[in-house]
């Protein structure tokens, strides 16, 4: 076995040669030295733009992760998913481009607990849940598409995405969350002689209907209506167990950046996102609203010509509001809102420096910066912050093992430190699983945290065709200082054409 | 630069007119409780105890600080279920006072007007 890591070892150190030729479809699809214009994809005009080549790839592959115990309890202690996907970006003449990606993901959530709804990050902390939980399936098909065009100096574009999904449980609580998620974005840009400009908006629709059922009478447990930080909304709790969430989003995102190889540029984000929980079996009585206001910016400098180089930083804010509904006397189940209080309030923060360096066989990629979160549910009174520095060390390269045989390898590092945090609860007032709870995710909201990630992908391409077959094989592990750690491992196979 | 220069104010416009999650900070209310005994007694003075359940949260406030015939609490805005039992020190038709032992109750009491919310409870006499 040593002989033969040794042979590999030594067949790529003499065949190796960095990917100096000009940039295969595949390497300008997946560099790293993108990075300073992801943001700017997200608006379709500016997509035919951003690559020169077409690509397309079918990837069958599997993501698995384990956590030690779950860092969040809500998402469970890991997940089983295996996925196929199909994506592709393709150039049809001078002035057109299509995109599209279609995807089919299985598998499974385990031991999840404190949550019975589907899109937990989306829509914490107004879930409904259980002291219970366990193993959930899950379902859900992607598909996207766009399509943009330059008239002169303009570029305009739009792209529909669509997301259906639904996780559910065989055994006792059955949850059931049966997801629909459909995003529409319209852009536009304009090239003047020096700068290109772009804006975009964007429109979601979101539904989700959510139940749990128990089928062993013997067996039935509260659903408890969450309201943040522990809390409930004890007058629908118990035995209401069939709600609904209706949203959306408006966005809007600018861009500006050099036409040349060289000079600043910037992006801004702005998002507004709402979701509503309705009670289904009372009339759609409204319990929880959550409004999600969210502004991004990255200003920086890029150079691009044969080597690339650049410097951005970014910030990022997050205000989210929860406001609770009062429900009034009942009348035929009809309950009757008679006030709407905000009772929770989640800040958070993100800010970085990054700069990036490389050439079309590697690119590094290094960023310091700081985030903070402050949670907080007004009366009674609770509170949880905690805020942390972090540092990124980011690398990638391309090795041509020999004339068929691309190696790809990426590898990732990061540690972030604890600064502070703050806990403030009724604790005396609360009861002994909510308590536990609200300690363990503070425990791993202040902790410190070590990531390192690797991953290896080789594509053998047919000579004289576009042609290919690839697989990737990548993992990583990541340290909690409250003593816990959680390891990834992904891999794929497929083919690209 | 010019056209970076126009993006952050255009960000900083656009950043004013999106902040528009409706915020009601507003949460709490003053219940201004009376208990009244009828037109042929005059209330003097009250001991008791006043427990204010939450319809919604199931919360639990209570004060006994009655000053007169009622009490005032600061509570959050919502709909309470209101209990109150203890004595009233009655002034009779015919001059003379009595203490006299009572409860009052209300299943279903709306404080929901960011100033006062007063409301007046009868009382039942148990003795």
């Amino acid at each position: 076995m040593r002989r033969l890591f040794l042979f590999i070892l030594i067949f790529i150190t003499i065949k190796a040669a960095w990917a100096s030729d000009a940039d295969s479809a595949l390497v300008e699809h997946t560099t790293l030295g993108k990075l300073p214009q992801q943001e700017s994809l997200r608006n379709p005009a500016l997509h035919r733009i951003g690559y020169q080549q077409s690509f397309s790839q079918l990837a069958l592959g599997i993501d698995l992760q384990r956590q030690s115990t779950a860092f969040i309890p809500e998402k469970g202690d890991g997940y089983t998913l295996p996925y196929l996907k199909v994506n592709t970006y393709h150039h049809l003449n001078q002035r057109s481009t299509v995109w599209g990606e279609a995807s089919y993901m299985t598998g499974r959530q385990h031991n999840i607990k404190w949550n019975s709804t589907s899109d937990y990050d989306l829509l914490q902390p107004y879930i409904l849940a259980d002291t219970l939980g366990g193993d959930t399936r899950r379902e859900r098909y992607t598909i996207s598409g766009g399509y943009a065009t330059r008239i002169n100096r303009c570029l305009l574009g739009g792209e529909m995405l669509v997301r259906a999904e639904q996780e559910y449980r065989g055994h006792d609580p059955r949850m059931r969350g049966i997801v629909t998620d459909l995003t529409l974005r319209l852009g536009g840009g304009y090239e003047f002689n020096r700068y290109r400009l772009g804006a975009a908006v964007e429109g979601e629709i979101y539904k989700q209907t959510n139940s749990v059922a128990f089928y062993r009478e013997e067996g039935v447990i509260p659903e408890y209506q969450m309201t943040g930080l522990g809390t409930e909304y004890s007058r629908f709790s118990g035995d209401k167990r069939s709600i609904y969430y209706d949203g959306g989003a408006v966005a809007l995102l600018l861009h500006a950046s050099p036409v040349g190889d060289c000079g600043p540029y910037a992006d801004v984000t702005l998002d507004e996102h709402r979701y509503h929980r309705k009670l289904a079996e009372y009339n759609s009585m409204p319990l929880t609203d959550l409004y999600v206001d969210h502004a991004g910016t990255t200003i920086g400098w890029k150079r691009d010509n044969g080597s690339r180089l650049a410097a951005f930083a970014h910030l990022d804010y997050t205000r989210r509001t929860g406001n609770e509904h009062v429900g009034g006397t009942s009348d035929a189940r009809y309950f009757p809102v008679i006030a709407c209080l905000t009772m929770y309030k989640n800040r958070l923060f993100d800010s970085y420096l990054s700069a990036l360096y490389g050439n079309r066989g590697w690119n590094v990629v290094i960023a310091a910066g700081y985030q903070s979160q402050n949670e907080e549910y007004i009366y009674p009174h609770r509170e949880m912050d905690a805020s942390h520095i972090y540092g990124k060390l980011q690398g990638q390269c391309f090795l041509h093992a020999s004339d068929k045989l691309l190696l790809t390898v990426d590898a990732h590092a990061a540690y972030l430190a604890n600064v502070s945090d703050k806990m403030q609860m009724p604790f005396a007032n609360m009861e002994e699983g909510v308590t536990r709870l609200i300690h363990h995710k503070h425990e791993f909201a202040k902790a410190d945290y070590t990531v390192l990630d690797a991953k290896v992908r080789a594509d053998y391409a047919w000579k004289q065709t576009r042609y290919g077959l690839f697989a990737e094989a990548g993992g990583g592990i990541t340290w909690c200082s409250a003593g816990e750690h959680q390891t990834l491992f992904q891999c794929a196979i497929g083919f690209t054409f | 630069m010019k056209q970076i220069s126009l993006l952050i104010i255009i960000m900083i416009l656009a950043l004013a007119i999106t902040s528009c999650a409706p915020v009601e900070d507003d949460i709490f209310a003053t219940a201004r409780i009376t208990v009244a005994a009828g037109d042929d007694l005059t209330i003097t003075r009250v001991q008791a105890q006043a427990k204010l359940t939450n319809v919604n949260t199931r919360q639990v406030l209570s004060s006994a600080n009655f000053e007169g015939n009622g009490v005032t609490i600061e509570l959050l805005r919502g709909a309470y279920q209101i209990d109150i039992e203890g004595v009233a020190t009655c002034q009779m038709p015919d001059g003379g006072t009595h203490m006299r032992q009572f409860r009052c109750q209300c299943d279903y009491a709306e404080f929901i007007s960011k100033e006062q919310n007063d409301i007046t409870l009868n009382m039942i006499f148990l003795d």
